[in-house]
Parts: structure tokens; sequence; C-alpha cells
């Protein structure tokens, strides 16, 4: 047992203000912890899932997002097998164990394409998702990539560090019909009326260049075949 | 429009405003385009009570109407459409002079004039005891005071009827029946009762029973025997069925009761009429129609020799017979005022052109054998163009090039199924399932109705299947059938297990039949049908599900272990004691035209349109806001929540509406008691990730997302979105009314606005406003009130600019609409001649002009 916690690599510790574009962090009222233990599967037995331990993620605050992150290495092995399901195109499968404040303990799965986590060379992304009032809803794993892919392989020494970053996302505050602002432009328009400022400033040929163009165009044409005309007569 | 007041400025200033803006979007109706393209069927529902009454047909439903239709027609006179029917249902209706009804827990008398549907009083009553309230019809002054009655001997009130001032119970003391009986409106009324003579067994019944002496019926073991109250209660000794009626006539009372005729299988019904010692019989046999369920008489009516009866069938059909003559005069289908499922079909193609289709078809590489082919074809096509082909002469329901004509199938509550004609609104078939009823869990609505194969694809038939639940066993059963000729080859077909979620697959077999898997309690995956298994298998991986459970979704992916399908849970959703209050995903056929929209600094802003997101709606109880409202836009294939919002103090009901790179919501505010309707839209951004295919994997960046609010002045019911071909034409929201109205509203109207872009008719944009505006003029069903809307159903027509629009509930409504205008069509009133004789005059004027010239050019030569 000892040595299993010896090899426990203190890998990263990812302190990240939620990236979110119009996040009010006050929004949520209650503030708490989640330690989730997330374990993966790297080999199934007849469509089951078997599942070994990858890691665990503390979240020290719902509310700014300040996560610890704490994973294992990969085993040659284990690597091997990873690279196995890349090769087959076959899924790659975590199981999040969340435990809130209050003792309450939930399950939750997600899958990726596992070619796309070994292309990534582990690489991946945790988007754990709260409700109104910072209960986990759902966690999913992502990579961040452009394109999917049908099947990969990659070295195996790639395959030995997980680089996760965890996002801890929030439900926004809905959006309210803005009277306010549209009263306030009423008015606004309303006191330019009266002011006169709507008035067109523009010059006589700005404003009314639209009809004078072609006048003269045609009274050019018009006075060019006068003087055909004439010259042809003479 | 000017013409228009408003006391407050602020408001007419932005009703001027939305005007400017609306009269460029809205095309509404002349007078005379009314009726041409759309049409309305009003129903009433299935029929509780009816009565004869000033040559009219009196009845009341449990829809909660009170409706009066013409006895010779079957046409509705006039229909009061009451609210709330689950608390307020009509428990008691007499049609004397004028239609009296007591309806409800809380319960309230009404007094209805029969010759139009104007309510003459109201008197609410209080208590919940027995209690006798004498009032005055015609004013409504209560006659006295309350008389109270002491009831300790009422335990089971089901077991009860009224008739007239007689209230009588069944009641067992230990192996003896008794009936107890007491007269209301008696000085000293007191309870009495009698035992119950009965050689049949089981428990007895009592239903109530029309008659010139009060009377009730009871009922044992399916045989009826009346009860007359006078002086002393009286049981008669002549034994009916139960759906007996008494109908008076001048010679006195007739009863009448139906039975089915075993000996002439053309006419399986018989009414038979007797009185009440079974002397006098008459006997008539109706020519009952096959398609309909039993039926039962309802009421009854005589005048000298003849007699009319009123009957029901157990699908909702009410019918009216008239005997001596056994003739049903007409039939009303009531089971279309409960629709669970619509689904539009396109017509086949004429034999003309699936002849001409079919010449280019022959895979035979011989000139000769192409040449007499040919040949052959092309005479049969000439006799066709001048004789006609008389079968599809007769039914017209043949493809016209716009897509305008098409067949609508809807599914009932009931399990009935009726094809209907987008022209003329008329049911083409009608199928009746017996047994079948809708599923009860949360996945995918009522009914599933799948389109296999539509008629594009001749000689095979157009395939439909329904998926619905046994009523007696609670399993699954499969009905498969060709939507344009109602024929189906297997009938019902009853699954031995419970499918727990369904799915219609996009690959084609090679008769054109997509295939749909069932999947059931187990994991376990059937394909229908069982050939599809390889095309199924060789797309295993691409198969992804979703199922929605008491407090999860959960997203599933097909694996094949030891070749054998089977699901695999992929990912899940926790609701967190929340309640699901809408699901959305986009409409199957749906497509986008434009992948951005232009800026006016002429850059591009990239939609995200992933067809792979669900939009859900759940309800949390809330011990602060009461009640919070959380949507969430979640990836159907990784289960990722993309985005999630929360609207505090919201209550539903919620209507959601997912399209393209968008989603629309309604809900109430509890904080302003306003119903407001939200609209969120998602951008990948200037740069588009990757633009030839989506894969739900990828995620490069989360999309940006916009999202406005509006206060909707209306209560909505139903709200949908229209869907054309291409999805070139500009969309509209369907919001159909408490007030009988569906409004069109366009997007462009409340598609989020950028905060940094300027917004004006120079960007082809509307400024914001907090208030949606719901004009008269967008109201696409202009003054025909819909009642009890259910459901909108949107299918589109070939030409791009127009959707069909079938609106369904307590009537049925059918048009279409054009929400950037018919930009494909020329306008009806077209003015052909006039462009004809144009044209004519200037090729005239033009040979006359050339002859006039060379004339002048002679002339010109000899000068």
């Amino acid at each position: 047992m000892v040595s299993i916690y010896e090899n426990l690599t203190f890998l990263a510790v990812v302190v990240q203000l939620f990236l979110f574009q119009y996040v009010r962090s006050s929004l949520l009222d209650h503030d708490g912890a989640l330690t989730i233990k997330i374990e993966h599967s790297l080999n199934f037995n007849k469509g089951i899932p078997i599942l070994t331990e990858r890691g665990n993620i503390s979240v020290q605050s719902t509310r700014i997002g300040q996560t610890l992150v704490n994973q294992k290495h990969l085993t040659p092995t284990e690597s091997q097998l990873l690279n196995d399901l890349a090769e087959s195109n076959q899924f790659y499968q975590i199981r999040a164990f969340v435990n809130e404040e209050g003792n309450e303990r939930n399950k939750f799965i997600s899958t990726l394409k596992a070619c796309m986590i070994a292309e990534s060379e582990l690489d991946d992304r945790l988007s754990i998702s709260l409700d109104y009032t910072g209960r986990v809803v759902a966690i999913s794993d992502i990579i961040a990539s452009k394109s999917s892919c049908e099947g990969a392989s990659m070295s195996l020494e790639k395959l030995k560090y997980f680089t996760s970053t965890v996002y801890v996302r929030h439900t926004e505050m809905g959006p309210v019909p803005d009277t306010a602002s549209y009263i306030q432009r009423l008015e606004r328009e309303k006191e330019a009326k009266e002011k006169g400022e709507g008035k067109d400033n523009r010059s006589f040929l700005a404003k009314y260049w639209m009809y004078i163009v072609p006048v003269v165009i045609i009274m050019v044409i018009s006075s060019g075949s006068n003087a055909e005309n004439t010259g042809a007569s003479n | 429009m000017d013409g228009i007041l408003f006391h407050v400025s602020s408001k007419l200033l932005i009703l001027l405003l939305s005007i400017s803006y609306f009269t460029q979007e809205i095309s509404c109706l002349y007078e005379d385009q009314a009726g041409k393209v759309d049409w309305k069927i009003s129903f009433i529902g299935k029929v509780k009570y009816a009565d004869f009454g000033n040559n009219k047909l009196l009845v009341a439903t449990e829809e909660n109407v009170i409706a009066a239709l013409n006895t010779k027609t079957g046409d509705l006179l006039w229909r009061q459409v009451m609210e709330n029917e689950a608390e307020q249902q009509i428990q008691f209706f007499n049609v004397n002079k004028d239609v009296t009804t007591v309806s409800g827990d809380q319960t309230v008398v009404s007094y209805w004039s029969i010759n139009n549907k104007e309510l003459i009083h109201v008197i609410p009553i209080e208590g919940s005891h027995i209690e006798i309230t004498s009032f005055y019809l015609e004013t409504g002054e209560i006659k006295g005071i309350p008389k109270k009655i002491n009831t300790p001997w009422l335990k089971d009130a089901f077991k009860c009827a009224s008739s007239k001032q007689y209230f009588a119970c069944v009641q067992k003391n230990g192996e003896i029946e008794q009936i107890r009986y007491i007269n209301l409106i008696a000085e000293n009324s007191e309870v009495l009762s009698k035992p119950i003579e009965f050689s049949e067994t089981g428990e007895a019944e009592i239903l109530s029973f029309e008659h010139e002496i009060p009377s009730v019926l009871l009922v044992k073991n399916n045989v009826a025997k009346i009860v007359h109250f006078k002086n002393d209660v009286e049981i008669l000794a002549k034994t009916f069925l139960p759906n007996v009626v008494n109908v008076k006539n001048d010679v006195g009372n007739q009863l009448y009761q139906l039975e089915i005729n075993v000996n002439n299988p053309e006419k399986l019904l018989k009414v038979k009429g007797q009185d009440k010692d079974g002397n006098n019989q008459v006997s008539v046999d109706v020519e009952y129609p096959k398609g309909l369920g039993a039926p039962y008489i309802l009421a009854g009516q005589c005048r000298t020799n003849n007699c009319d009866l009123l009957l029901s069938s157990i699908d909702h059909a009410l019918l009216f017979v008239r005997i001596p003559e056994g003739k049903i005069l007409w039939t009303r289908e009531e089971a279309l005022s409960d629709i669970v499922a619509v689904e539009f079909f396109e017509l086949p193609v004429s034999e003309l052109d699936a002849s001409i289709e079919n010449e280019f078809k022959t895979s035979s590489q011989d000139i000769l054998s192409m040449f007499i082919n040919r040949i052959l074809t092309q005479s049969k096509q000439l006799t066709k163009v001048f004789i006609g082909s008389q079968l599809m002469m007769n039914s017209m329901l043949v493809r016209d090039d716009f897509g305008l004509h098409k067949i609508i199938v809807v599914v009932t509550r009931i399990g009935k199924i009726f094809a209907i004609d987008t022209l003329s609104g008329q049911t083409v078939w009608s199928y009746r399932l017996p047994h079948v009823v809708p599923f009860d869990n949360r996945n995918g609505g009522d009914v599933m109705l799948f389109v296999q194969r539509t008629a594009r694809y001749s000689p095979f038939p157009a395939q439909c299947t329904l998926l619905a639940k046994d009523d007696t066993t609670g399993n699954t059963v499969m009905f498969q059938f060709d939507p344009i000729t109602g024929l189906s080859s297997r009938g019902v077909v009853k699954l031995d297990r419970k499918v727990k979620q369904a799915m219609l697959l996009p690959y084609e077999d090679k008769n054109h039949l997509k295939p749909f898997i069932t999947i059931y309690e187990d994991h376990s995956v059937k394909v229908h049908p069982e050939e599809s298994t390889v095309i199924v298998k060789k797309h295993v991986s691409s198969i992804y599900l979703y199922m929605v459970d008491e407090d999860a979704i959960n997203g599933y992916s097909l694996q094949l272990i030891d070749d054998r399908l089977q699901t695999f849970r992929h990912w899940n959703f926790l609701f967190r004691g929340s309640k699901l209050a809408g699901i959305s995903t986009r409409p199957s056929g749906e497509r986008v035209h434009s992948q951005g929209r232009v800026l006016p600094d002429r850059s591009v802003y990239y939609k995200y349109v992933n067809p792979n997101m669900i939009a859900v709606a759940t309800i949390s109880e809330d011990p602060v806001n009461k009640q919070v409202l959380s949507i969430y836009l979640i990836d159907g294939i990784t289960g990722m929540v993309i985005y999630a919002l929360a609207h505090k103090r919201a209550r539903g009901p919620v209507n959601l509406v997912h399209s393209e790179n968008w989603l629309v919501y309604t809900f109430f505010n509890e904080r302003y008691r306003r119903r407001e309707l939200a609209a969120l839209e998602l951008y990948e951004g200037h740069v588009q990730s990757n633009s030839t295919f989506f894969s739900s994997y990828a995620m490069s960046q989360l999309p940006q997302v916009q999202a406005q609010s509006y206060i909707l002045p209306a209560v909505p019911l139903k709200v949908t979105v229209t869907l054309t071909e291409r999805g070139i034409t500009n969309k509209c929201l369907l919001v159909a009314l408490n007030t009988g109205a569906v409004v069109e509203i366009p997007w462009a109207l409340i598609q989020p606005r950028f905060a940094d872009i300027p917004c004006g008719p120079e960007e082809s944009c509307y400024p914001y406003m907090p208030e949606i505006p719901l004009h008269p003029e967008a109201t696409i069903n202009y003054n025909q009130t819909l009642s009890k809307v259910k459901g909108i159903s949107v299918a589109p027509a070939r030409l791009e600019s127009t959707s069909h629009i079938l609106v369904h509930g307590l009537d049925m409504f059918y048009t279409r609409v054009a929400p950037s205008k018919t930009f494909d069509v020329l306008k009806e009133d077209f003015d052909y001649k006039l462009i004809i004789l144009v044209l004519i005059g200037l090729i005239a004027a033009s040979y006359v002009s050339k002859t006039l010239a060379s004339r002048k050019a002679i002339k010109q030569a000899w000068k």
C-alpha cells in the first residue's frame, strides 16, 4: 500500500479562475468544496468497463473554481492498453465519484474516443458543470481538438502523464427584459427631436445627388445627339 | 392604423415603431382570402351527457364543453368551452326549457340559454355534505333556507345515483345487498331501504336512468333491472342490458338497447325497442360502420313513428341513428379532439410521372429491348394523357408541383389513426387500433411515429410505423402502415416486452426503407426490419441515443458484444432533485442554409450549429426563490453541458423551441407576475473551427452565447417554429395563445442583439424592445378562435417560401404560412391576360413597324 502512495506523482496544481465571459461568481449563494475520485477503464470485458483508479481532484471552492489535481501516471501495461483502445478506435471511459458537503455521493460517467486522448498525449480537460446552487450535475472529459479521429497509435512514452485541466462551470443568471435602457433610449430620442438635432444638416447636393445626376446625364446625352444631328445635316 | 389612440405616450411610441417595422414583415389576409388555403374543424370531445331540446341536440363532454348540434347534419350550432376540465368537470346536465349544468368539486350550478351559448346564471354552492338548496333557475334567487341531510350511511359515494328528487345508493350489509334511498324534497325525508332480489352473482352497481317516474338502473353481471321510486320502491322483473335507454313517444315509454346482430354480417348492430314489460317489441338492423368501436346509446327522441337515437362508440365517435329505417344520418369523429402525434406525408407521383421515371430505370443494355421498352412506355403515356387514369382521377391524391397537397396522419389518444387531406380537410382513411394507448414514460412523447419511407420511391409504397402501449398488457405494440392508403400488411403486432426507447436511423436499405431500433429494459437492441441488422452493425459506432429517467438523463451508444447489439452507457446528467419541465432537440429534417451572420463591418460571425444538442429545462423547488428554472444545453454524444443558465422565481409551464443555432423558451416570472420569453443564440466566433463536418468530440472552444429576454404580453400554450425545405426563408415563431389566437413572431424581432454593434435599419436589425408586440394582423388564424391548443405541427412544402401548419386541440386548424412572403410564386391576382395582351401587341407592333420600315426604305430608294 505504501509503495502505491509513493508512486503517486503530484502532477499539477491548477489554480484557475473561471474564464467565462459574463461570470459573476457572486451568483452562487453557496460556496462549497468537492472531492472527486476518478476511475477510468482501459479495457472492457464483454462491453463492461473494468475500472482502475486514475486520481483525485479536490475543488476547494466551487465559487472561484480553485482546484487541486492529483493523478497517477500510467504503468507501461496501462499505456499499452490505452494504445490498444486507440488503435481499435474504441472508447475510453471515466467515472467520477463526487463527494459533496453533506456527504452526498454521486456517480458521473463520461466517455470519449480513446484515439483522441492518445493523440492529445493525455492532455484532457475536465468540465464540472454546477447547477445554480453549486451542486454538480455533469462531469465531462473532453479533448481540445479541431477534428475527430478514427483510430491512432502513439508511442507509449507519450502516454504516461495526465496533464488535466479542470474547469468548474457555473450556471449563469438568465437574461431579464431590459426595460430601463429602452425607456432611456426613447427619452433620448424624444429630447433629440425636441431640440431639433435630428434635422438633416447635409448640403443640398449631398441630399439630392441621386436626382441631380440622372438629369445631368440625360442633358449631356441629348445635347450630344443634338450636336451630332446638326453635324450630320451640315 | 394611425387612428389607434393610447393614453401612455411611451406606449404609443413603441407601437408606432413596431407597426412601422411590422408592416414590412407580416403578410396578413384579405377578407376574400379567408378559407382559401386554410380550414378549421371544431370538435367537442367525448360526449358525457346528451339530450334533445328545442329541435337541437344538446351535449356536455369530458372536455368541459357544452354544445348544441344540428340533428339533421350533426353540425355544431354553438359551443361553450369551459376552463379547467380536471377540477370543474360537468357532473350533471339537464335540458328543460334551457340547459342546466352542475360542475366541479367546488360545485357551480350554471344555467345556459338553449338558443345561443349565453350564460344566464351561475350559482356557486359550498359544503361537503348533502345539502339541499332550491333555486329559481330563471332568476338565480335562492328559495327558502338550505336544508341539510344527515348521511352517516353514505360510505361509498361511487355507488350512488340520483334521479329527480330521489337519491339512491347500493349498500352491502354482510351478504345482503340493499338499496337505500331518500326523497330529498319531501317535508320529513328519511332514509328507506329495500333488499335487492337478483338472481345474478357479483356486486350490484347503480346507474342513473332517465324516466318520467324517478328511477335508477341496478346492474349486476351485465344484466340491468329498472328501479322505480313511486310511493314505494319497485324493482321491475324484466331484465335489460346496461346500455338501455328510455325514450318517450306518443304512446308511452319505449326502452331501447343495442345488441350484436349475429345473423346478419352486413348489418352488425341491432337496435331493440320494447316497453317495460317486454311487449311491443321492435327490432331494427343498423348498418354499423366497421371501423368504429362498440357503441352505446346516449340519448333518444321519438316523434310519432320515427325515433332518433344518439350513439357513442368507445372510440369517441358520435352517431345519429334514425329508426325504424336504421339509417345512420351522420357521424362525428370526436377522437380528433385529442391528437398525440402528427406527421405530414408527400403524395406519390401520378402514374404518368411514375412511368416516365421507370422508362429510364431499365438496367438492360440491349438496344432492341431498350427501344421496345421505350415505345411501350411512351404509347402507354400517350393513352394516359388522352384517356386519363381512372383510379388516380377519382382519388386525386397525386403530388403537385409545389408540394402543397399533402396527407396529414394523426394519431389520437384513444388509438385511432386518421389521414387528412390538406386541401379539403376531409378524412381520407381512418383506422382504429383496439386497446392501444399512449406511453406513460418520458421518452419521445406520447406515441412514436416513424416515417420509414416516403412516397418518393415509386413503386415502393410509403411506410410509417407507430409504437404505442397495449392497454391490457402494458407491452409495446407496433403498427406498420402505408400513410397514403392506410393499408397495413401485418396489422397490429404485439411485442412481448416494453420498449424503453426507439429511434429511427438515417440509413436506408436497398428498398429505401429506413430501419428503426427498439431498446428494451435489459439494454438489448432490436432492429426493425430484422434484415437491416447488417446496416446497423456497419454504422454501430455512429449511433447514439439518450433516455430520460426519473432522476437523470443517460446517454448511450451502441456496441457489438459477441455479434449482438447492446447499449453502452456513455454519459449521464443528474437532475439533483429538480423536475424535468421540457426537453427539445432540433427538428430532424431541418437544414441550416447560412453558416454565419454577416456583421455590419462585413466580417462573418459563424453559427455554432450542433446537430446533437439537447435543450433541457428543469424546475427546482427552492426555499428562498420558490421555484428556479434552469436551462441546460447538453451535447447528446459527449454529455457535456455546453451552457447552463437559471431564472430565479420562475415557474412553468415551460415551452422550449430549439432550431438552427438558437433556443427560445417561455416561462412565468413570479417576481413581476408576467410571462417572459428568452432567446439564446450560439456562435463559434469569427473563425470556424471545422467548416466541413461537425464532431461533438472535437471541441476546440466553447460557443459564445448571446442572450436576450422579452416580456410576452399574453399566455402562450404552445410554441413552435416554421420549417422550410432549404432553410433559406426567415424563421418565424408560432405561438398559440390562450385567447385562441396563433400569432407569428418573426425571429428577427427576438434574435439577441450584439451589445457592441449598432442596430438599425441599415444593419437590417430591429432595435431592442422589451415587450414583444403582438399584432392582430400577425394572427395566422384571423378570427377563427382555436380552443385548448395542445400542439402545433409544422412541415415544409416543396416551395421554399411555404410551411404547412396544423394546430390541434379542441379545434383542428390547417393553414400555410410564408414567413418571407411567397417570393417564389406569382401572386394570386397576377394579371396573365394583360401580360399576354402586351406580348401579342408588341409582336404585332414589331411586324407592322417592320413592313412600314421596309416600305419607307423602298420609297427612300426611289427618291
